[in-house]
C-alpha cells in the first residue's frame, strides 16, 4: 500500500478502524507453529521431509479453503454448521458425475462450486429473510444436506471415479515444484480474501454488520444482501474443497465424506483469532489455525502416540487461543 | 430474542415495556399446544395410512411404546441442552455427546472391570460427568469465554479421552450383558395389562430426572435465578444473583444428565461404546435441535420442559413412523428430511408470529444477527 502525503489523514483515520495488518494472534500462532515444527522435527526426523510436509499441506488445504468462508461468516457474528453437509452433496454430484458422464476437470470443479454456491445461498436467504438465529437454520440444513448426500449415494459407494481431478491430489500431478497445487489455491483464495475484508467497502461492511447489525443497518449498509453473500461464498468455497477431497481419496467415495468438518473449520477459524460474537477476525489467522490443527493431528501419529489423542491437543489449542485472545482483549479495553 | 436486551432502535418505548408482558407467555403456550397438534396429527395420518394398508408393518401401540427406547436418550439431552441455552450469554452445549461417551466408558471399567455395585458405579459415572460439566461451567461462567468455544474445545478433548482410554475398543461383559435389562421392554405392574409394553428406561431414567427437572425450573429459587440470568445478565447481576455460579450449575446439571444417558447408552447397546455419543454426527446436534424445535430460545431466558419433552416425542415417533411408510435405507434417510423440514419450518413459523405480532404491519425490519449481539 502506497501513502502519499496529502491522503495521509484519511489513512490516519483507516488505520484506526481497520484491523491491524498482522494481529497478535497470528504472530502468536507463527511462533507457536515454528516450535512444533521445529519439535517435531527433532523427535521425528520425517517430519521436515518434502514427503511429510506435502500431504500435510494438501490435508490442511479444503479446510483452510472452507474456513475463508467460515470467517467472513464469524465475522458477521454468524455460524454455518451445515458445511459437512454442503461437502457431501458436491462431493457425491461430482463424483458420480465424474463416473456417468468422464467430464473434463473444469467442467466438474464448476458444477461442484456452483451446487454449493446454491447451497450455500438457500443458508443465506434463510438466515437473512427469515430471520432465524443463523446456528438454528443451519443445523436444520445440515439435516437436509445430508438427505439429499445420501439420496444421491443411493445406498452404495460411489466407485471407479476416474483421475480427472488428480490436479488436486496428493500424487507427483497434484503439485508443481514440491507446492501442492490445492494449497496453492488455498493461499490465493486466503490473499484474495484478506485484501477483500480490508481493502473494500464490502469487506469492512461485513466487520460492521458483526460488531452491531442495528448500527451497520441505520449507517447505510446493505445488510441482508451481505449476509446472503458470505454463506454462498462459503458454499461455494466447501464445493471447491469437496473437488479436492476427491481429489486426495482413492477411487471410491463412501458415504463418510465429510463428516466432523464442521467442527473442524470452525475450530481452524477461532484458533485464528476470529471473534466468534462477530465483529473481528482475520483469514490469515484462519490459515495458521488449520495449520496449526493438522499439524498437531499429524504429529501426534508420526509420534507413534495414538491418532486420537490428536484431537485432545485440538481442544486444548482451541481454549488456549481463544483465553490468550481474551486477555489481550481486556488488556486493551483497560488501556 | 428477548426485548430488554435488544432495544429495539427507532421504535417507541411504549411498544418496546409492552411486548414481554403478554407475547411471551401466549408464544410459549403455541409452542407446546402446536408440538401437541403435530403428534396428534402424526399419529392420525400413519393410523389412516396403516389402515389403508400403506404401510410395511403394523402402525400399533406396542410399536410406538418400543420407538420410546430411543426417546430416552434425546430427551434427557435436549433437557440437558435446556439448563444451558436457558443460561443465556451465548450457552450451548457442544460437548454432551463427547461426555456421553466419557462418562460410559468409565461407567465400563469401574462396573465390569473394577466389578463394583451397580448403584456405586452409576453414582459414580454421573458425578463424573457432573466434574466434566463443572470444567465446562468454569471456563465458561468464570473464565468468560464463550460457550461455543468451550463446549467445542472440550467436545474434542473428551471425546479424545474416551478413544484413547478404551483403546478404541467397547468394553462388554457378562455383568454389562446383564444389565441391558433396564433398557428393555416391561409390563407395568397393576395396569400392564391393559397398556402396551414400555421400556423399562422411561421410568428408571427419564421419569425421575424430569420431575426433579420440572421442580428446579419451576419451583425453586434457583430456576428463577437460571431464567433471568438467561433474560438479562446485568440486571440479574444488579439484583444480587449470583450470575457465575448459577450458570456454572447448568453446565454442572447437563454434563450430569450426560452421564446418566452415557449409562443408559451402555444399557442400551450392553456394551460401553467409546463412541457411543460422538458416532456419525453425534448426539449433540440432534439434542440442540429438540431443544430448539420444543421452544427454548437460542438467546436465553425461555424455554420449557413441556416443549423439550413433546419435540423428542414428536421426532422419535416421527422416524418410527417413517420407518413403516418408506421402508428400509430410504426411510433412515428420510428421517434426516424430516427433522430438518420440521425444525426449519418451527423455527420460521414462530419468528414470523413474533414478528407480525410486534410490527403491527408497520413493515419495519428487524435484521436476524441482532440476536447474537445479546451474547456479548
Amino acid at each position: 500500500m502506497t501513502v502519499t502525503d496529502a491522503r495521509a489523514p484519511e489513512e490516519v483515520s483507516l488505520r484506526r478502524i481497520l484491523p491491524p495488518v498482522v494481529t497478535g494472534q497470528e504472530v502468536v500462532l507463527l511462533a507457536v507453529l515454528a516450535v512444533l515444527w521445529v519439535l517435531l522435527g527433532i523427535f521425528t526426523p520425517a517430519f521436515l521431509t518434502a514427503g511429510s510436509i506435502g500431504p500435510l499441506l494438501v490435508q490442511v488445504a479444503p479446510i483452510a479453503l472452507i474456513g475463508v468462508g467460515m470467517t467472513f461468516v464469524i465475522i458477521t457474528a454468524g455460524i454455518d454448521v451445515s458445511v459437512a453437509g454442503m461437502i457431501m452433496v458436491c462431493a457425491v454430484v461430482t463424483a458420480r458425475t465424474l463416473v456417468g458422464a468422464d467430464v473434463p476437470a473444469v467442467v466438474a470443479v464448476a458444477l461442484a462450486v456452483a451446487l454449493g454456491a446454491v447451497l450455500g445461498s438457500v443458508n443465506g436467504l434463510l438466515i437473512a429473510y427469515g430471520r432465524v438465529h443463523p446456528i438454528i437454520i443451519t443445523f436444520g440444513t445440515a439435516n437436509v444436506f445430508t438427505w439429499l448426500g445420501l439420496r444421491v449415494f443411493d445406498s452404495s459407494t460411489v466407485n471407479n471415479i476416474p483421475g480427472t481431478l488428480s490436479f488436486l491430489g496428493r500424487g507427483a500431478a497434484g503439485s508443481t515444484l514440491g507446492v501442492p497445487h490445492s494449497f496453492a489455491l488455498t493461499l490465493v483464495a486466503v490473499a484474495v480474501a484478506w485484501w477483500f475484508l480490508r481493502y473494500t467497502r464490502a469487506g469492512r461492511n461485513l466487520y460492521a454488520i458483526g460488531g452491531n447489525q442495528n448500527a451497520a443497518r441505520l449507517a447505510g449498509i446493505k445488510v441482508q444482501p451481505r449476509l446472503v453473500s458470505v454463506y454462498l461464498v462459503t458454499g461455494a468455497l466447501a464445493g471447491l474443497a469437496a473437488c479436492m477431497i476427491i481429489a486426495t481419496g482413492t477411487s471410491t467415495l463412501d458415504q463418510s465424506v465429510g463428516a466432523g468438518k464442521e467442527l473442524q473449520v470452525i475450530a481452524a477459524v477461532v484458533i485464528g483469532g476470529t471473534s466468534i460474537l462477530g465483529g473481528r477476525g482475520s483469514v490469515v489467522g484462519t490459515l495458521l489455525g488449520a495449520l496449526l490443527v493438522q499439524t498437531v493431528v499429524s504429529g501426534v501419529t508420526q509420534l507413534g502416540w495414538p491418532t486420537q489423542l490428536g484431537f485432545l491437543f485440538v481442544g486444548v489449542f482451541i481454549l488456549v487461543a481463544v483465553g490468550t485472545d481474551l486477555i489481550r482483549e481486556r488488556a486493551r479495553r483497560r488501556a | 430474542m428477548t426485548a430488554t436486551t435488544n432495544p429495539a432502535g427507532e421504535r417507541g418505548p411504549q411498544t418496546r415495556s409492552r411486548r414481554p408482558a403478554w407475547l411471551t407467555p401466549g408464544l410459549l403456550r403455541d409452542r407446546t399446544v402446536l408440538l401437541l397438534v403435530l403428534v396428534v396429527v402424526l399419529v392420525v395420518v400413519v393410523t389412516v395410512l396403516d389402515a389403508m394398508g400403506l404401510t410395511s408393518g403394523r402402525f400399533t401401540t406396542d410399536y410406538l411404546a418400543a420407538a420410546l427406547i430411543g426417546y430416552v436418550p434425546l430427551a434427557l439431552l435436549a433437557l440437558a441442552e435446556l439448563f444451558v441455552i436457558t443460561s443465556g450469554r451465548g450457552g450451548i452445549d457442544l460437548s454432551v455427546g463427547s461426555m456421553v461417551s466419557l462418562t460410559g466408558v468409565v461407567f465400563g471399567m469401574l462396573f465390569q472391570q473394577q466389578g463394583l455395585p451397580l448403584v456405586v458405579s452409576i453414582v459414580l459415572a454421573v458425578a463424573f460427568g457432573a466434574l466434566l460439566g463443572a470444567v465446562n461451567g468454569v471456563i465458561t461462567a468464570y473464565f468468560g469465554f464463550p460457550a461455543l468455544i468451550t463446549t467445542l474445545a472440550t467436545y474434542y478433548a473428551y471425546r479424545s479421552i474416551a478413544l484413547v482410554i478404551s483403546d478404541q475398543k467397547p468394553i462388554s461383559g457378562p455383568e454389562i450383558s446383564e444389565f441391558y435389562g433396564a433398557a428393555k421392554s416391561v409390563e407395568l405392574p397393576l395396569i400392564g395389562h391393559l397398556v402396551p409394553l414400555v421400556p423399562l428406561g422411561v421410568f428408571t431414567f427419564l421419569l425421575p430426572v424430569a420431575v426433579l427437572a420440572w421442580f428446579v425450573l419451576n419451583r425453586t429459587t434457583y430456576g428463577r435465578k437460571l431464567y433471568a440470568i438467561g433474560t438479562n445478565d446485568t440486571a440479574a447481576l444488579w439484583s444480587g444473583i449470583e450470575t457465575r455460579r448459577t450458570r456454572m450449575l447448568a453446565y454442572v446439571t447437563a454434563g450430569a444428565v450426560s452421564g446418566l444417558v452415557g449409562v443408559y447408552t451402555v444399557a442400551q447397546f450392553a456394551s460401553a461404546r467409546p463412541d457411543a455419543g460422538t458416532s456419525g454426527s453425534g448426539m449433540a446436534l440432534p439434542a440442540i435441535t429438540i431443544a430448539v424445535l420444543g421452544g427454548v430460545a437460542i438467546t436465553g431466558g425461555i424455554g420449557r420442559l413441556s416443549g423439550i419433552l413433546l419435540s423428542a416425542l414428536l421426532i422419535v415417533w416421527l422416524n418410527a413412523s417413517i420407518l413403516l411408510v418408506v421402508p428400509g435405507n430410504e426411510g433412515a434417510q428420510a428421517q434426516l428430511l424430516a427433522l430438518g423440514v420440521v425444525l426449519l419450518g418451527a423455527s420460521l413459523l414462530s419468528n414470523a408470529t413474533i414478528r407480525r405480532r410486534q410490527a403491527g404491519g408497520s413493515g419495519r425490519r428487524e435484521v436476524p444477527g441482532s440476536v447474537s449481539g445479546t451474547a456479548t
